[in-house]
């Protein structure tokens, strides 16, 4: 009887130290691409499974050329095209040392200016084009760059007319 | 027995010890600046407050205020190119493929947006926060999307790589100009626009240094790579670049040495192994651009 305890703890850690050495291996890359998607299978063609974005980590499966299949945090399983993934983690955003400094500086800025992204030029930008003189219309077009939208399926669609990307093959 | 100024300091390192774990560094520097105050030291509370402005202007320069410093750098190139070019559906074109192109290439959390300027000169600029504009010139000198892809992909790192924003932070260095953006933009606006204009000037008129310039070729043709345009499609536009004559060499002026960017083309795409995919998308461009230009 403990002869069989014996060996059933043995199995255990065995097969505890296999799936253990397993999960190390499986190395981890993040998405790169400022949104991708994770198919089922290793072509364009294939359903999408999840949505990805910009920074999330993957852990592969299997490499195919062009293709990897991964699993997301989450557990969804799926293929990626190889360029919309990195071996690095994209700092996205401010770095650490500019997040610092937008923090040193925002102690020193009583006013803080509307945001770029939204319509309309910045208020510094505005007083910028005040002082130098720059006219209404091209106020307007800067104004009309900064606000213009393009939806992300419209430039998948675009990648697709021209076999583009993950529509090469 | 501690003086006054010694007990303020120890105040001060007491709070900046006892909050660097738990907060961000601005915090710190309110919290000691508020400590020292208490303590009676007034002196000391003003030398935080100003060692906090110097420090904020040598660290790098945030996206939001670079959102600011590169809208009023478009303004001026707009101003200064003719404005911008009102054609709709060649402009949705240019932007289709710059952000077809900026998808995937090395700092893609932000938003790229592309303007054709109503000028016949051939150039390209990219100012901070991804505002990039290629002139009417430059676009009748293109003949396939692959050269338009890998010529916006080299305006992209620019804006990746933050080019201008490396001018600006070191031309206000040695102006000895502690601050940047959003709070020197709002409380001194003449000094603001001294630096725009001297970053304008670097970037239309003397154009960025040769190094910047080669990184950005090498950086365009590997974006380009990555979304599948054939890559020796930029070595055949640099060429063609370089026969040209009489007034379409005002190029040259701010995109010099034309040899070196195309061996650094050459040795990027043999060293990186891109593959000459053969897709140059000839008919789509000039579907798109007939009768726009």
């Amino acid at each position: 009887m403990n002869h069989r305890h014996t060996l059933l703890a043995v199995m255990v850690f065995m097969v505890t130290v296999m799936t253990m050495t397993d999960a190390a291996l499986g190395e981890t890359l993040y998405v790169s691409a400022k949104s991708a998607q994770l198919r089922s299978g290793k072509t364009s063609l294939d359903p999408v499974v999840a949505g990805l974005k910009l920074g999330e980590s993957l852990e592969v499966v299997k490499r195919e050329e062009r293709w990897l299949q991964v699993r997301t945090a989450k557990g969804v399983q799926g293929w990626i095209y190889a360029t919309h993934v990195s071996e690095s983690k994209p700092a996205g955003g401010d770095n650490e040392l500019a997040a610092l400094g937008k923090g040193f500086r925002q102690t020193e800025a009583s006013s803080v200016t509307a945001s770029a992204g939204a319509r309309g030029l910045d208020k510094a930008s505005e007083s910028y084009a005040n002082r130098a003189g720059i006219t209404q219309q091209h106020r307007d077009a800067v104004d009309r760059m900064t606000a213009n939208k393009i939806p992300d399926e419209d430039i998948q669609a675009f990648l697709k007319a021209g076999r583009l990307g993950e529509y090469a093959e | 027995m501690l003086n006054r100024s010694s007990r303020g300091l120890l105040v001060v390192g007491l709070v900046l010890f006892s909050t660097a774990g738990v907060t961000g560094c601005a915090e710190i520097q309110k919290a000691a600046e508020g400590a020292a105050r208490s303590s009676g030291n007034e002196r000391l509370a003003k030398t935080i407050h100003g060692g906090g402005t110097l420090i904020g202007g040598l660290l790098p320069i945030g996206y939001e205020e670079e959102q600011t410093i590169g809208q009023a750098i478009a303004l001026q190139v707009v101003a200064r190119y003719g404005g911008v070019y009102d054609q709709p559906d060649l402009t949705r074109y240019v932007n289709l493929v710059g952000r077809g192109v900026a998808l995937t290439c090395d700092r893609a959390d932000i938003d790229y947006r592309f303007a054709i300027l109503n000028h016949d000169s051939i150039n390209a600029f990219a100012a901070p926060a991804g505002y990039i504009f290629v002139t009417r010139g430059l676009l009748k000198t293109i003949k396939n999307e692959a050269e338009l892809a890998a010529v916006l992909g080299h305006e992209i790192g620019h804006v990746t790589q933050k080019h201008i924003l490396d001018v600006i932070q070191r031309s206000k260095q040695i102006a000895g100009v502690a601050e940047t953006g959003l709070a020197y933009a709002n409380k001194n606006p003449d000094a603001f626009k001294n630096v725009i204009d001297g970053a304008v000037k670097k970037l239309l008129d003397e154009g960025l240094d040769q190094g910047k310039e080669l990184e950005s070729d090498r950086l365009g043709v590997i974006f380009a790579s990555r979304v599948g345009y054939d890559p020796t499609a930029y070595e055949t536009f640099l060429d063609r670049l370089r026969t040209l004559k009489g007034d379409d060499r005002a190029f040259f002026k701010t995109h010099p040495d034309f040899s070196n960017r195309l061996s650094t083309v050459r040795s990027t795409i043999s060293e990186q192994k891109l593959k000459a995919t053969g897709i140059l998308l000839a008919d789509r461009f000039s579907r798109s651009s007939s009768g726009a230009l």
